[in-house]
């Protein structure tokens, strides 16, 4: 990403959402930022990073969203601005922690979370509302619907938290940290405070009940100072026949819904921005002016609920009124809102017409469509070292015989659930679980359970959170195979270092930590593989699975297809021989294609033979080890590095 | 992301799915090796059979080829067989040219062979006289456990002298060799079920190659046999380690199993190697391979000396041959080994069509 510190404050320069976010701290002068990798998230961090030596600030991924949110808290204790910023699943992992933070109160300098919530799962396992946190922990919550706004937003994050002491939580959405738009950056700051921590000065939950009383005080008083920042506002008519109150991109999907239903004169938009705790004194004064309510929000109905709530505080001096949203069915209760679904429950509400598009033509276009786009399925990228793995798992877990089960974690690898990893994953949960459902299983033996067991995990998840579920399984010799998926990389996320990589997210030299050297500290036997030697790697996995008793340990070590695209590719061109390709018939139909699914091999029907993709394919060799004509040739390239 | 994997919906009728279905799931699967090596879908390691991934093919050959599936019964598949070849099925023994008691008269066999190293010698005889120009072998392989190798020479031949009581799917080595459409002929040595499949394999239409390269096959005669896991298992069991020397199975009353290693010679009593046998095993009726060109066991109360049964006109003229190059020895057996040889074959007969009848 590009160093934010280099832009000309007052010049309009186009970001993305995300970049607008780490402008706007730099800009606020945040000294000291951590994260861990996560859609939509990353590229906070990554532009922090890239702009770390321009702009004087410490960036750092850390090994996970717990970590790195208390190494923030604890630059915030010594006076500097610090932030963490993570996907909604890694509010999860830090939950812990922010609800003692939350207690004991963040210090002098300002100290921000910016969680990424990702609607609709677009590149997550579930589609989370972070916003929970904010209520759970009684913190501030922040819900910028632009980029420009994110920016304005942040540095007023960084203040409030300054005020009350306490973290403030700012959630943005896909959508808006993947947006680009025309921002107009302010200056960055010259100076910095020297950072101190008075030892007289403790920072910790006891006593709690005091403290308890004082985060109250906090969360009101930061009510009253957000009430004033200006990120909630009124547009529409005096006395509109329905309020629309909406946060985050659902304020200009429900402004783009009134335009396309040309309601701009009967409905009004009551945008939030500053949303916990909630703006009491202007949610009642619109709730007095208007007998419809329609709620537009992201993904849970946190507004919708709470402002019910507060409405039947003041039912008796309100009088009746109706509510629409999530409750009643007219928004779904799932997935990202669109302009179109905020449309149809508008009109739906409001008695208009709204006309989609009509059904025979949107199924004739779909269908014109899908003969124009090449199907595709989800899937690994050719030369990917999961699908040799996940190969040489299912292969050798048929001949054990013992019905194995696979028990998977999350990263690319998590895509085993599916065809491309031959449906070869049986449990996954969030990051690190798929080893403390090892653990378990590892246990049942005793009851006669004879199933043997395999976790995988990604290099980078195993540092995350999987070293505490090992530790476990090592004391209490829980009985299963790990196999750590090492492809030295965070590739489901963009290629951030991690500790194995040895690398920091500045790109300065680390200490690297390998998994093997974790694995002599527990002393667990461990052996290294290479996936894309499928006979060796299903042998020593077969080894492993008769072995039993305690924890074994696989690295299957290769890296990354698109890591190793970049450092000069793969060594093989390959090529069919369509003489020797038995293609439909018994002996093989289609074995390469149908099965294996590499997406460099396909199959051409009319010659009767499976052809090789020269663009698609990577050249890895590893569709000739599965090929049982020997009909798919492996040729050194030249030109590669072996 | 999908957080339920749906169970994978079956193709119908597909034979690969009633191979697995009716063979492998069932447990009745004795790792021949018949439907091993014809395509990529079935997988054998470690002694055992596996087929992960569908075929989406239902005109193939795997399950016609198993010695094991049940449809059509043992009975009229054997009868079908056996005429093919012009012969009738001829219980308990089956078809016979001649019976001897007999070993080999060369002195590199003494030690390695399991008995009279009859199997040995007609095989290297085989190779040498051009009858057949490479054969299958079973012989030690990763981990101990038996698997199939294809041997051009006596050398080749010698190193796999001797009996490995486990399933070691060699003809998944047949099967590989006959890829090659044309080439010199084959010949094999093999247990009863794998001598059924062998036969399968020459009469089946699909598969040219068999019909026109297997050349001769030499029958074991078999009772039972373990999966290579089973025998470890057992080894293991019984604190044996190092690698065996010799597997026997002395004829009764004795009811143990011998293993000698380089240490020390064991006795296991039977009882405790049943508890490990293939299940399919006891389904299967053939105890002298009877539809091989020529059939070789132990000599009743003779170490050192076989069973051999001519039962082709090639099995006898190899015999003949054999006779007179001097490399065998051949004697007429007792009345009362032959009529206990008949009685433990009706036996066995007996009890696979019994279990059938349970199934
Ligand atoms: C599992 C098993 C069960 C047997 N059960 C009986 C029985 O109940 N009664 C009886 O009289 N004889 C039985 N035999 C046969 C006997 O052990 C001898 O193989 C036979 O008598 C030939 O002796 P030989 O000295 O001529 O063999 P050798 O000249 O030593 O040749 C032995 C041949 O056996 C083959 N062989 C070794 N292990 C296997 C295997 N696991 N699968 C297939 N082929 C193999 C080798 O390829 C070799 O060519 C059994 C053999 C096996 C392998
Ligand atoms: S696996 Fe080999 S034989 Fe089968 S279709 Fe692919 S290239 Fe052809
Ligand atoms: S060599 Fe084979 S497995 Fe590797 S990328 Fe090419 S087609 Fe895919
Ligand atoms: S008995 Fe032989 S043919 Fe039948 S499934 Fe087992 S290995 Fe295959
Ligand atoms: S008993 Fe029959 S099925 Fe079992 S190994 Fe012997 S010949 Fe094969």
């Amino acid at each position: 990403m590009a160093d934010l510190s280099k832009l000309m404050p007052g010049e309009t320069v186009l970001l993305q959402g995300n970049e607008a976010l780490a402008r706007g701290a730099l800009e606020a002068g945040v000294a000291f930022c951590a994260a861990y990798p996560g859609n939509p998230s990353s590229e906070i961090l990554e532009s922090l990073a890239d702009s770390a030596a321009g702009a004087g600030i410490y960036a750092e991924w850390s090994v996970n969203e717990k970590v790195a949110l208390e190494s923030a808290a604890a630059a915030a204790y010594t006076g500097l601005r610090a932030m963490a910023s993570m996907k909604q699943n890694g509010v999860n992992v830090a939950q812990d922690f922010i609800c003692n933070l939350t207690i004991s109160g963040s210090g002098p300098g300002g100290l921000v979370l910016i969680t990424c919530d990702d609607p609709s799962g677009i590149s997550s396992t579930n589609e989370q509302d972070a916003r929970f946190i904010a209520r759970l922990a009684d913190l501030p919550l922040l819900e910028p619907a632009t980029p420009a706004e994110a920016m304005a937003m942040i540095k007023f994050a960084f203040e409030l938290s300054e005020e009350i002491q306490n973290l403030v939580v700012l959630r943005s959405l896909s959508r808006l940290s993947h947006t680009r738009a025309g921002i107009v950056p302010g200056p960055l700051p010259q100076t910095r405070p020297k950072p101190y921590w008075d030892p007289k000065v403790n920072h910790a939950t006891m006593p709690v009940v005091p403290l308890h009383a004082k985060m109250h005080e906090k969360l009101a008083r930061a009510g009253r100072l957000m009430a004033a920042a200006g990120f909630n506002s009124y547009e529409g008519p005096q006395k509109p026949e329905l309020l629309i109150i909406a946060s985050g991109s659902s304020v200009l999907y429900a402004a783009e819904a009134l335009q396309l239903l040309k309601a701009e004169d009967k409905a009004g938009i009551l945008k939030l921005g500053a949303t916990w705790p909630l703006p009491e004194e202007l949610i009642l004064d619109h709730l007095a002016k208007c007998g419809r309510v329609l709620f537009a929000e992201e993904v849970d109905p946190f507004l919708e609920n709470e402002i019910k709530a507060l409405y039947a505080q003041n039912a008796g001096r309100l009088g009746a009124k109706a509510f629409f949203g999530k409750a009643t069915g007219h928004l779904a209760a799932i997935g990202e809102n669109t302009p179109g679904r905020l449309a149809a429950a508008m009109a739906r509400i409001l008695g208009l017409e709204w006309r989609t598009v009509d059904e025979a033509y949107a199924k004739r276009s779909a269908e014109l469509l899908a003969k124009l786009v090449p199907p595709r399925e989800f899937g690994f990228c050719p030369g990917c070292p999961h699908r040799a793995s996940y190969w040489a798992i299912k292969q050798t877990l048929a001949v054990d015989g013992r019905q194995g089960l696979v028990s998977g974690d999350i990263g690319c690898y998590t895509l085993g659930v599916l065809p491309t990893g031959f449906r070869r994953v049986n449990s996954v949960h969030c990051m690190g679980s798929g080893l403390g459902i090892s653990n378990g299983l590892g246990q049942l033996g005793r009851f006669g359970f004879d199933q043997p067991v395999v976790s995988v995990v990604g290099d980078s998840t195993f540092y995350h959170s999987a070293l505490p579920a090992l530790v476990n399984a090592r004391w209490n010799q829980s009985d299963y195979v790990l196999c750590v998926l090492d492809n030295s990389a965070t590739a489901m996320t963009g290629f951030q270092p991690h500790p194995g990589t040895g690398r920091t997210a500045t790109g300065q030299p680390g200490k690297q930590v390998a998994v093997e050297s974790v694995c002599q500290a527990l002393g667990l036997p461990y052996a290294i593989v290479d996936p894309y030697d499928l006979a060796a790697t299903q042998e020593a996995l077969y080894d492993a699975l008769q072995q039993g008793g305690g924890v074994r340990v696989l690295i299957f070590r290769r890296l990354c297809a698109l890591v190793q695209g970049r450092q000069g590719g793969h060594p093989y061109r390959m090529r069919v021989d369509a003489e020797a390709c038995r293609g439909e018939n018994c002996g093989c139909n289609r074995f390469c294609s149908r099965v294996f699914r590499c997406p460099g091999l396909t199959f051409d029907q009319a010659g009767g033979a499976a052809v090789i993709d020269e663009v698609t394919c990577v050249g890895c060799g590893v569709c000739a080890q599965i090929c049982p004509a020997g009909a798919i040739l492996a040729e050194p390239r030249k030109e590669a590095a072996a | 992301m999908a957080n339920h994997v749906a169970a994978e919906a079956t193709p119908p009728a597909a034979c690969l799915n009633q191979l697995k279905k009716q063979v492998l799931d069932a447990g009745l699967c004795v790792a021949c090796g018949a439907c091993v090596g014809l395509c990529p879908h079935i997988i054998f390691y470690d002694g055992r059979v596996a087929a992960p991934d569908d075929c989406g093919l239902s005109q193939g050959r795997c399950l016609d080829l198993c010695p094991q599936a049940p449809e059509p019964a043992q009975e009229s598949k054997r009868r079908a067989l056996h005429a093919q070849a012009g012969q009738t099925p001829a219980p308990p023994l089956g078809p016979h040219a001649g019976i001897w008691q007999a070993r080999a008269a060369s002195p590199d066999l003494a030690g390695r062979a399991q008995y009279g190293g009859v199997a040995s010698a007609l095989l290297a005889l085989a190779l040498e006289e051009g009858l057949i120009g490479e054969a299958v072998v079973t012989r030690g392989g990763q981990r101990g456990a038996p698997q199939g190798a294809l041997v051009r020479d006596r050398a080749g031949v010698l190193a796999a002298a001797g009996s490995i009581y486990a399933a070691g799917g060699s003809l998944l080595a047949l099967n590989q060799a006959l890829a090659q459409e044309t080439g010199p002929k084959l010949g094999l040595v093999g247990l009863p079920c794998q001598v059924l499949a062998a036969a399968a394999m020459k009469a089946h239409p699909s598969y040219p190659a068999a019909a026109r390269r297997l050349g001769l096959v030499i029958g074991l005669f078999c009772t039972w046999n373990l999966p290579a896991r089973g025998l470890r298992a057992l080894l293991a069991a019984e604190g044996l380690q190092g690698p065996v020397k010799k597997y026997d199975i002395p004829p009764p009353p004795a009811q143990v199993f011998l293993v000698e290693t380089e240490k020390e010679t064991r006795e296991i009593p039977l009882a405790k190697v049943r508890e490990h046998t293939l299940a399919g095993c006891a389904l299967c009726p053939d105890l002298t391979a009877e539809l091989a060109d020529v059939s070789i066991g132990a000599a009743e109360g003779r170490p050192g000396w076989n069973t051999l049964i001519a039962r082709s006109a090639q099995g006898e003229s190899l015999v003949k041959s054999a006779l007179e190059r001097g490399l065998l020895i051949l004697e007429t057996p007792p009345a009362e080994s032959l009529d206990h040889l008949r009685a433990a074959a009706a036996a066995k007969r007996a009890r696979a069509a019994q279990a059938w009848k349970e199934r």
